[in-house]
């Protein structure tokens, strides 16, 4: 049965990401597609396509999609490895203020600050406040799992009062609703090659990391005192996790807003039907997590004429699977 | 017989200035069992946690010969000191067979993986201890009986030459209090570990099953010595307030609690 579903996660991921080259407004058949990305590598071999659907292919669907599976892949990757070391299944990496940061960045660069580009004050705005976050549970709460979650939850709630500060300060109706906008989360802010590049580049680095030391999680999820009696430093290694899932996910949100639920759920699915070792838990919930946010977004831009904001969408997706999951577990958990 | 832990002089008080351990000292030899018994707050388990350095507490401990165990690394400590703390269901429902393996943690460090070698290890250590057919359930559907088990057999993979048990037999009815009691002296027996240290809180089952007792009161150690010495009724009554009524059948030392007078 195990297997079975590794199988099915495994090939969901090309699957995914095939279909949803094709899919858009524009019509373009599976034949020309691929000939306008082989155009690409190899310009002279292959009989190429019209020019317009040689655009719309490699500059618009091609980087749309590829951003949605980094984003899901490393949101996934860092809940599931932040749910392993906090020892709380309920937990996703926003937990470390890194959301209220960036939707405070953002705002206030999107209301005050327009010359400047929004994903760089909202990737400082992240920072800060996991920065913010981590020292508080370093210096005054020695590291502990309760001092993250409880510094984190402060810090999420600082940042949310800054954010309805600068709303509210606001004095244009239009901004306002850019600012709405982008707290609601949408994968096309991201979908360019040189954006796709520097989120590529950091989450494959931070995917990595984490993959490697994907059975230390398991010792520490044992909790401080059983790792410590098995030879471990739960302190010092906990933060090292945090740090490397922070720098993922302060990178993706800066350039696709907030898009929730998909770090907390994805690992659990992965969990119910592959195991809770993270040797398969990482691995399966970056691959479930890249083709959930691929299909996530395929219905956010073709599902009306207008994009709906992804953030609502993923929302939307995932209430029914907490349904199942709470009637499965009988209201306890195990 | 050959000292195999030396404890001297624990002295430990909590952050907030609660003084937990006074002045903690014992010796315990090559293949026996010693059992600290006490009322509930006495500083049971923080002799265990002080030994295990998840606590740091003053004084010393040499283990295994004359070595100083604050001068280990907790690496290496980890492949002395095998750790079976009070039985809890772990956070994740991971599969028996890697919970046992988890064991191997201290001959890793943060990037390798258990190999298979050390997966076949994890078999030979469940048929030992009867529990081969744990292996491919998730450690969510054991019972309390069986998680105790599996927990001994994840010390037992680490290689430990002491195990440290908190309340092996709580909340465990009498037939699987027994046989994981009988589990423990068994493998003390065969040498696959050189002593254990445990706390119980039951005055009988510690007569039946110890080597050594030693009686903690208020963070001290109030009698230390073979059951015959330490378990009198007139030590028990002055540490738990109940009386009890000692005597031997058939060579064996039974202590009966009989109400609080």
């Amino acid at each position: 049965m195990r297997s079975l579903f590794k199988l099915a996660i495994l090939f969901s991921v090309p699957i995914s990401l095939i279909i949803s080259i094709f899919l858009g407004r524009y019509p373009v058949n599976p034949g020309e597609a691929v000939r306008a990305i082989l155009s690409i590598a190899t310009p002279h071999l292959v009989h190429s396509p019209p020019e317009t659907v040689k655009t719309i292919v490699v500059l618009y669907r091609l980087p749309r999609v590829l951003a949605a599976a980094i984003t899901g892949a490393a949101l996934a990757v860092t809940g599931a490895s932040l749910q392993s070391i906090l020892r709380n299944p309920l937990v996703d990496t926003y937990i470390l203020g890194i959301s209220a940061g960036a939707g405070f960045g953002a705002a206030l660069a999107i209301a005050f600050l327009p010359p400047v580009p929004i994903e760089f004050v909202a990737f400082l705005g992240a920072l800060m406040a996991f920065f913010i976050t981590f020292s508080i549970a370093m210096l005054w709460g020695k590291g502990s799992v309760i001092a993250i979650v409880l510094s984190g939850v402060i810090v999420n709630a600082l940042f949310q009062a800054g954010l309805s500060l600068v709303k509210y300060l606001c004095p244009d109706p239009y901004k306002l609703a850019t600012v709405t906008f982008w707290l609601m989360g949408s994968i096309g802010a991201a979908a360019f090659w040189n954006k796709v590049l520097r989120m590529g580049i950091v989450v494959t680095l931070c995917a990595v990391l984490l993959y490697s030391i994907r059975w230390r999680l398991d010792i520490l999820s044992l909790g401080d005192e059983e790792a410590v009696a098995l030879g471990a430093s739960p302190i010092k290694e906990r933060a090292m996790v945090v740090a490397v899932c922070a720098m993922a996910v302060a990178t993706i949100v800066c350039y696709t807003g907030i898009i929730g639920w998909v770090g907390l759920l994805i690992p659990h699915i992965v969990r119910l039907t592959v195991g809770a070792d993270n040797r398969d838990v990482l691995p399966y919930s970056m691959l479930l997590g890249a083709s959930f946010m691929v299909v996530a977004d395929d219905l956010a831009r073709c599902l009306t004429s207008t994009e709906i904001p992804i953030g609502i969408l993923t929302t939307v997706m995932v209430a029914p699977f907490y349904v199942y999951l709470l009637k499965r577990s009988a209201g306890v958990w195990r | 017989m050959r000292v195999v832990v030396k404890v001297d002089g624990l002295r430990y008080a909590y952050p907030a200035g609660v003084k937990a351990l006074e002045d903690v000292s014992f010796d315990l030899h090559e293949g026996e069992i010693l059992t600290l018994l006490g009322p509930n707050g006495s500083g049971k388990t923080t002799i265990l946690k002080c030994l295990l350095r998840i606590l740091k507490p003053f004084g010393a401990v040499y283990i295994d010969g004359e070595r100083r165990w604050d001068c280990l690394k907790q690496r290496e400590l980890a492949k002395f000191f095998g750790y079976v703390p009070q039985a809890h269901y772990p956070t994740f429902p991971y599969r028996v067979r890697d919970y046992i393996a988890m064991g191997r943690a201290p001959y890793h460090g943060m990037l390798s993986l258990p190999s298979k070698v050390e997966y076949m290890r994890v078999e030979e250590v469940a048929k030992m201890l009867d529990i081969e057919e744990l292996l491919d359930r998730t450690v969510a559907e054991l019972s309390g009986g069986q998680l105790q088990m599996v927990l001994i057999a994840r010390t037992l993979v680490q290689e430990a030459k002491v195990l440290l048990l908190d309340e092996p037999t709580a909340h465990l009815d009498v037939s699987n209090a027994v046989k994981v009691l009988d589990a423990i002296r068994e493998i003390i027996k065969k040498g696959i570990v050189k002593a254990a240290v445990m706390t119980l809180h039951d005055p009988t089952l510690t007569a039946l099953y110890s080597d050594k007792v030693a009686l903690v009161k208020d963070g001290r150690v109030v009698a230390y010595g073979c059951p015959e010495k330490v378990l009198k009724s007139d030590l028990l009554n002055s540490i738990y307030g109940v009386s009890f009524d000692v005597f031997k059948r058939e060579n064996r030392l039974i202590v009966l609690p009989l109400g609080t007078k």
